[in-house]
This record gives C-alpha cells, structure tokens and sequence, in this order.
C-alpha cells in the first residue's frame, strides 16, 4: 500500500456496562473508496463510527484517522463529517440555519449541491427541525452528510424514513458525487441488498466483532448455492465449509463458501445440480448466524434446519 | 482560534437565543415595574420604591447555560468540533454578551439617576447598594452574577452530557447533604445570629470576588466534565 491510510483501527475495544459493543477490532479503510458497514442493530456499528470521529472515545486499543487520533484533535476533525442516525439539532434550528451552520464548519461545503439536493427531496427548508418528519430529518443528515464533501464521511443508516424514491436518489447522487469528488465513504446500514451495488468493500460487524472484510466483488464470488438431490449435492460439495442448509424432501440446497472453477460448474451441470450466486444480504445474514452458532448459543435451532 | 469563533457563530445563528430573549425579559419586566411604580405614586404612595427586576434576565441566563449545552453540544459534535473548542466559543460568546449587557445595566443606571429615577424615584438598575460603588465594580458585579448562573446551569448540564441521570442523581444528593449539614452546623452551635449579622457586612465588591472565584472553578469543573462528554 503505497497511498496513505485514511482510517486504521487497531485492536479496538469498547464496553457499555455490561455489553462489549466492540471487541478487539482492528481494521484498515483506504482513502477514496466506498465502504459498507453492515450489520444488524446493536452490532457496534454506531459505536465504531462514533469512536472513529472523536465523538465517544475507546475502552482499549487506538484509531487513527489520517495518521491521527481524532479525540479533541480539530484538525483531524475538520475532514470528517458523522450525522448520527439519532442526530439532535438546537431546538429553535430551522433547516436552513442546520445548514448554515455545517457550511461554518465544513471547508469543502457545496452549497450548490446542498440546494440541489433540498430540491431533490423536497426538503422545506424553512420549517423547524423539531417539526420534520422522520423522513424529513434523514434527509436533512443525507444533505450535511454529501454538501460538506469531508474526506471521510460517515452515513449511519441515512435512509430511516425515506420513501423509496427518496432513497434512491440518495444512491444515484451518492454515486454521481462520489464519481466527480472521491473521498472515503462509510455507509452503515442494515438494508443490505439495497446498497450492494455502491459498495467497493464489505466491512461486517456482529457482536463487536469483525465478521468479513472484504472487496465487494470478491466476495460476490466466495459462496455459492448447490441445489438438487440431496445425495449429490453432498457428493458434489465433499468436505467444503457449509454456510447454509435447507432440505425439502430428497431436495437439499446448500450455500456452501468455495469459489468455482468452469470444470466444478461443468460438473454441476452434468449431476443436474443447480448453482446459484448468493446475494450480499444472504451472505451477510448466513455470516452473522453462522458466529451465533460459533459461540453456541444457537447451536440446537440450526441443527434442527 | 477561528473556530472558536466559528462556534461563537453557530450560537448565533438563532439571534434570538443570546440576544433577543434576554432583552426581550429586561424590556418586559422594566415596563412592568415602571407601571407599578406609577400607579403607587398616583395613588398617594411614598417612601423608598425598590425593583428587583432587573435580575429578571440573569435567571434566564441559568436556562441559557443548560440549553447550550444540552441542545446544542450533540450539534457540536456533527459539526466535528472538538469539545475544548465548542466549549471555549461558548464561554467567550457568553462572556461578551454578558459583558455588554452589565455596562448596559450601569449606563441605565446612570440615567436611572440623572432621571430621579424615571420621575418616579424608584431603584431598578441603580440599586443603591450596587451603585455607591465604582464603575468597574458595578459593572463586574452585573458580569459575575451573569457568568455565575450561566455557569451553574453549563456544569449541572455537562454533568448531565456525561453521567446522565446517574449523575444529577448524585449531583443533588451530595449537594443536598452538604447544605443539610451546614444548616445542622449551624443549628447546633447557634452560629444563625452571627452568620446574619456577618452577610449584612458584604460588600457588592466582596460579593464579586467570591462570585468570580465559585464561576472560575464552576468553569474549570464543567470543562473537566465535558471533555469526556458523549453526544
């Protein structure tokens, strides 16, 4: 890796009474790229985004951001921008003066394309902050979130709310924005399937803990589901690592982690077996059940499957 | 330093917040108290005609300290700015408009004076035991009393930012205990007599110095509390 790193994690843990909302983990995001931070609710996503932008700070190990810690350090701060899912405004803000405000602080705020955006969702700029709809106010983070152009930039479930026009705006702009200033973007989310396609790089947290860190494209490739007589769907997986299984009758369809060559899929073919790819969401999913059934606590509900 | 006065601008964006309300208090509760003094002296009422009034805007400087703070610190946070320098552009934007309004308190009680007291010999702003004093006196007695009650209500807030309910509950226990026990100590040694006799020698000079000291470490306490502070 020749370019600076933008964020580095090492070893990070941290714990609220008595959950670890984090646990031990060390990660390393390049800059310029579009992360996907997936998990499910209570994974520790939020807590990691607020430990990477100064705004919680960490039990044991370090984050750098840029080579620096970014707790109570402004200058590292001035290139992150983090509106929190829950994100609280000044009670007498309007929508306006929110923005007003993130153009003070935010160097490379855009103020064309804050405008822009307000028109896309329809924003009533005027309007109190207290007094928005849940949609409304997501959009309003969406907004400070892309006008500011920080060189990272966190969304943490930025779509709460947002009808399905709204969100996809917010992809197809993200995207068009991205592609005309690139930064780091960390998008959190739990609506796996519906931001697969701007993911350069899978993060996966469950428990604290890291479960995948990969490229999106290689990880599309890793698992695949065999579907067909049971007998030959075993016979045609052998001893690979299982992620999933579901039987019907003598049908058996398992989601097995291998990558296939044209021979394997040839082979397939020739046992009248089906293979299908399996989709980001299903992946994660499978990921996050099978580090349940790891720690055991689950272990008897997926025999039984 | 620019943003600290960056922050300074975010409090300001709602002019009301800072400016607006607070004369908005002292207009209403000035008005007030002149047309209660009007109507004592048309109805034949003499003697001495005191206005505690103008203390009116300094209770909502309490208020202003807690919500600067509570709603306006998470903002902070999104805003990426440090909690040293959110809360060094706080207390300086405070300072100066309390500040402005305490010689705006000395300049109306000069005219309070030159003016027999509005034509109606009342005391609003010149409070004779205020304003036997020296300008600088008088005018640093308006500001430690503002900064002292901003500051109650900015370290009760922090308090509240970092620990939550776990700490206002301890916060007022404690401090309900150790009043609870001055009062005891008091009783018990007979000390009530002479504790009275001894605040009647306070000077507002006296009053000032020990009020900037208690806002000094009130300042201090708060800054420690809130740079571990969580949005």
């Amino acid at each position: 890796m020749s370019r600076t790193t933008a964020i580095a994690v090492r070893e990070l843990s941290k714990t609220y009474k008595d959950v670890r909302a984090l646990d031990n983990v060390t990660l390393d995001l390049e800059p310029d790229r579009i992360y996907g931070l997936l998990g499910r609710n209570g994974a520790g996503k939020t807590t990691l985004m607020s430990i990477l932008t100064g705004q919680n700070y960490a039990d044991q190990g370090t984050a750098e951001i840029f080579g620096h810690a970014p707790f109570e350090h402004d200058p590292t701060l001035s290139r992150i921008c983090f509106i929190r899912e829950s994100q609280k405004y000044p009670d007498d803000f309007k929508v306006h003066q929110a923005f007003k405000s993130a153009a003070l602080f935010f160097e490379n705020w855009n103020e064309e394309l804050a405008q822009e955006l307000v028109e896309a969702f329809e924003l009533p700029t005027k309007r109190r902050i207290k007094k928005l709809s849940r949609g409304q106010l997501s959009a309003v983070g969406v907004i400070i979130g892309m006008a500011s152009r920080a060189d990272i930039t966190f969304f943490d479930e930025p779509y709460l709310g947002l009808d399905a026009v709204a969100r996809q705006i917010f992809y197809d702009r993200l995207v068009e924005d991205f592609a005309e200033c690139p930064r780091t973007i960390v998008l959190s989310s739990h609506l796996i399937d519906e931001v697969a396609n701007l993911l350069e790089h899978v993060i996966v947290i469950d428990k604290g803990r890291i479960v995948i860190d990969s490229d999106a494209e290689q990880l599309r490739g890793t698992a695949v589901t065999v579907t067909g007589d049971a007998a030959k769907v075993q016979e045609f997986i052998g001893s690979a690592p299982v992620i999933h299984r579901d039987a019907l009758g003598a049908l058996s369809s398992v989601t097995i982690r291998a990558k296939l060559d044209e021979s394997q899929r040839e082979q397939a073919k020739l046992m009248g077996l089906d293979l299908s790819p399996v989709s980001l969401q299903q992946l994660v999913v499978r990921s996050a059940l099978s580090s349940v059934t790891e720690q055991g606590i689950d272990e008897r509900t997926e025999a039984r499957k | 330093m620019n943003r600290i006065i960056k922050v300074a601008r975010m409090q300001l964006i709602n002019k009301a917040t800072f400016i607006g309300i607070p004369l908005m208090i002292l207009g209403a509760s000035f008005l007030f108290t002149l047309s209660i003094w009007w109507l004592v002296r048309r109805n034949g009422g003499d003697g001495e005609l005191y206005g505690g009034g103008a203390q009116a805007p300094m209770w909502y400087f309490l208020a202003l300290g807690i919500q600067a703070l509570t709603v306006t610190f998470p903002f902070s946070m999104a805003m990426s700015i440090s909690r040293r320098t959110f809360y060094l552009g706080t207390v300086a934007l405070f300072s100066v408009c309390a500040l402005i309004l305490s010689v705006f308190y000395y300049l109306m009680g000069l005219l309070e004076v030159a003016t027999g007291g509005w034509g109606t010999g009342g005391q609003f702003f010149a409070l004779r035991w205020i304003a036997d004093n020296s300008a600088p006196v008088q005018i640093l007695f308006y500001f430690v009393l503002m900064v002292l009650l901003f500051m109650l209500g900015f370290l009760v807030a922090t308090i509240y930012m970092r620990w939550r309910t776990t700490g206002m509950a301890v916060f007022f226990i404690s401090l309900g205990l150790v009043v609870l026990g001055i009062i005891a100590l008091f009783t018990f040694n007979d000390l009530w007599e002479q504790f009275w006799s001894w605040a009647l020698t306070w000077s507002a000079a006296g009053v000032t110095l020990w009020g900037g000291l208690t806002a000094l470490l009130m300042a201090g306490g708060s800054y420690l509390t809130l740079r571990k502070a969580t949005a």
